[in-house]
């Protein structure tokens, strides 16, 4: 009887969990039909396309791959130098390149203007000596440059993960055997990496074909426009909505296929979860090459980060913070942000526990479909899903604004939140399920006695992951942002386009300053809370 | 000879000092018992170089050991498991016992002759059993032939006839190569079994019983 009662809840749980999934996935399907739908009224125009679709998906296609070549190489080499030297400091470094993955990508572009543009820290510098600063930031090089440092130091965070865990006894079997710096390398280091490359490359081409700040920002014309870019020009710039439903459906079968690769392989990017606690330093030239990639890398990261912290303090911050405008825009910016990450977290723990209780491959799998949701629908198209839904409707986009925002932020964020969660959660289950069960605990016990003391760090992190997330989003609001109804990235982008270049730096200084407080201190804050519970 | 001269060693935040002193001759086989976290693998991580000893010396036929990396050093280490890179064959495994990139099929051949695994090199160590894995790595420990072999609780993961099994190919391999061997051990047969001296960690102090 009691067993009976645990055993209820936990199927009531499942049900509860695979009607959201369910949901999710419907929701997609429908902005997607949407879409199409639109697509098919105008299917008679094509003639009237003025754009050179096919030139446009070969770029996106050039772009996002020498971008995940370049990306995946800085990552290995990082990761590399990472494991294989010890410094003071180097948690910091760690936690730095960690701030890749939720460092607003236009900030990031913006911080890189600084030092590389053309009245950039660097040109001044070249100005100093009498010389010709000749590079441009703008154009396919600026992109590729911008995707590198953002998705290398995100590639080298995961990677390093693996490496450290390489297991301390193969470790000591490699050194006694004497191998040198390369056959490591090939042996222990390849061998870890290897099995996440396909997921994490397929990840890093699709952040890069559907990068939308950095292009925007770094595009430098229509020559080196992505699909993406061209989608938002065409609703917003030139209202040709035909135009850009063709090109969303585009994209969207292009990111299909791409995503399969990542899909078949079955490749993962969770830690391998084993401690590392032996260390097998290399000396000479081996050595010379990890400090000099890890001072190269920390110097292309973290200068535009510095960049747009003292351009941000230099750039009048008086003038800017004494307008209503600038906390209205925080503000909104802040409450969208905590909302969708409340609501992520939600979606996610659900989905999680969901798939780890779930044994049938069927509804493992349709437990996972949101996961793949934003991974196949980019900001930009899910932000025109929406806007056609809530007009077909006869909703104002402007009304409906608030709540689009909060949803598909949290639906952009849930695959890296789900990534985070699944394994620490996958775990639990496995060594407490039948403990549990036996105990009869109900539910809510069981997440507040068992799950959330042991996940709390993870919680703390798909909090401020979605939290940065929302608050650095574009592309969502760059089809509901208004005068009156704007976020901080929204408000940026408007400055720059004003060139109002010294409040756009306040506005950038601001959200890089807050992004980082809060991915370095809510998993912390979580810790130490759920600790106190345990 | 192979001589561990008042060797000291503790942890960082951890009171418990650790003391080793002891010799064993060239074929000798020495089986150190004790609890869990005694410090009985610890010893062998010092020996291998893993670790750092705060004091004492490590002199092989007298020369001393102590200051060299454990890449340099003339010791084999074998743990219960990871021994073997398992996307690799047999015979790539093998071959990271030569230092040269060329590959001497005939000693390759001829050490897994000498581990009862004829005609193994083409076989994936992935498809390997325990016990196999255990003797693929003893294969590389004769084509390395050096002269201190160490083994970190080498049976535990095998079954009771494997045991028995490895027991003996060890107790002929060492007499043979006149090896001078450290075996880790929780199980008080291996000591009998293999005709060796029986030490016990206890309080942080090896002791011969």
């Amino acid at each position: 009887m009691l067993l009976g009662r645990g055993i209820l809840a936990s199927e009531k749980r499942k049900i509860i969990m695979l009607i959201i999934a369910l949901s999710i996935s419907a929701l997609m399907v429908f902005l997607f039909f949407s879409i199409i739908n639109v697509g098919n009224i105008f299917v008679s125009n094509m003639a009237t396309i003025k754009i050179d679709i096919l030139q446009l998906i070969l770029m996106s296609l050039m772009q996002a791959s020498l971008s995940t070549i370049l990306s995946l190489g800085a990552g290995i080499a990082i990761a590399w130098s990472l494991n294989r030297l010890d410094f003071f400091g180097k948690n910091l470094v760690v936690s730095l390149f960690a701030t890749a993955i939720v460092a607003p990508s236009m900030v990031v572009a913006f911080g890189l203007i600084s030092v590389w543009g053309r009245a950039g820290w660097i040109a001044q510098l070249f100005e100093f000596f009498n010389w010709e600063w000749q590079f441009s930031i703008f154009g396919l090089g600026g992109i590729l440059f911008a995707h590198t440092i953002l998705n290398g130091a995100f590639a080298a965070h995961i990677l390093l993960a693996r490496i450290d865990a390489i297991p301390a006894r193969k470790l000591k079997t490699a050194q006694s055997l004497a191998l040198t710096p390369f056959k490591r390398f090939i042996l222990l280091d390849w061998a870890a990496i290897s099995g996440a490359l396909p997921a994490l490359g397929s990840i890093i081409f699709l952040l890069a074909f559907t990068s939308f700040p950095i292009v925007l920002m770094l595009g430098g014309g229509v020559a080196n426009q992505t699909l993406e870019v061209a989608i938002y020009s065409a609703v917003r710039l030139s209202f040709d909505l035909d135009l850009a439903v063709r090109l969303s459906i585009i994209q969207l079968v292009l990111c299909m296929v791409i995503i399969l690769p990542a899909i078949i392989s079955n490749s993962y990017l969770a830690n391998a979860g084993v401690n590392y606690h032996y260390k097998w330093r290399q000396k000479g030239l081996a050595q010379f090459a990890q400090i000099s990639i890890l001072f190269v890398a920390i110097l292309a990261f973290a200068l535009p980060l510095l960049a747009i912290l003292v351009d941000g303090i230099a750039g009048g911050i008086l003038d800017t913070l004494s307008r209503p405008s600038f906390w209205q825009a925080s503000l909104t910016s802040i409450i969208i942000g905590s909302l969708s990450a409340v609501l992520t977290l939600f979606l996610a723990v659900l989905i999680a526990t969901g798939r780890a209780a779930f044994s049938n491959g069927i509804l493992k799998a349709i437990l996972g479909l949101p996961i793949f949701a934003y991974l196949v629908i980019p900001a930009v198209v899910l932000s025109l899903g929406f806007y056609l839904f809530v007009k077909n409707i006869g909703i104002s986009p402007t009304k409906a604004a608030p709540f689009v925002l909060i949803i598909a932020n949290s639906l952009l964020a849930l695959p890296f939140s789900i990534a985070i969660l699944a394994p620490a959660i996958e775990t639990i289950n496995q060594r407490y399920n039948k403990l549990t069960r036996s105990l009869n605990l109900s539910s809510l016990m069981r997440w507040r006695m068992v799950e959330y003391p042991l996940i709390g760090r993870e919680i703390g992190i798909v909090l401020a992951l979605a939290f940065c997330f929302s608050l650095g989003d574009l592309g969502i609001i760059s089809l509901f942002g208004t005068s009156e109804f704007n976020t901080l990235p929204y408000a940026m982008y408007q400055s720059l386009g004003t060139y109002r270049n010294n409040d756009a730096a306040v506005i950038a200084a601001f959200m890089l300053i807050l992004c980082l407080v809060v991915f370095w201190f809510l998993p912390m804050i979580f810790r130490k809370l759920s600790n106190a519970r345990n | 000879m192979l001589e561990i001269k008042n060797i000291e060693y503790s942890y960082k935040k951890e009171k418990q000092t650790y003391r080793y002193d002891f010799s064993l001759k060239a074929g000798e086989i020495i089986v150190i018992s004790g609890v869990s976290g005694a410090g009985k693998s610890t010893l062998l991580d010092i020996i291998a170089g893993f670790l750092t000893a705060n004091s004492g010396e490590i002199i092989l036929d007298q020369v001393k050991l102590t200051n060299l990396a454990p890449e340099h050093r003339p010791i084999s280490i074998l743990f219960q498991d990871e021994n073997l890179f398992e996307h690799l064959s047999v015979e790539k495994n093998l071959a990271l016992a030569f230092s040269k990139a060329i590959i001497d099929k005939e000693k390759i051949a001829i050490a897994l002759k000498n581990v009862g695994l004829v005609g193994y090199e083409k076989r994936w160590a992935k498809s390997l059993s325990g016990g196999q894995k255990q003797r693929v790595a003893l294969a590389r420990t004769l084509l390395r032939n050096t002269p201190i072999l160490l083994l970190d609780e080498p049976f535990n993961a095998l079954d009771k006839k494997t045991v028995k099994d490895m027991r003996l190919l060890v107790k002929n391999l060492v007499k043979q190569y006149k090896w001078h061997t450290i075996i880790v051990s929780h199980n008080i047969e291996d000591a009998a079994e293999l005709n060796a001296k029986n030490y016990v960690m206890k309080n942080g102090i090896l002791k011969k019983t």
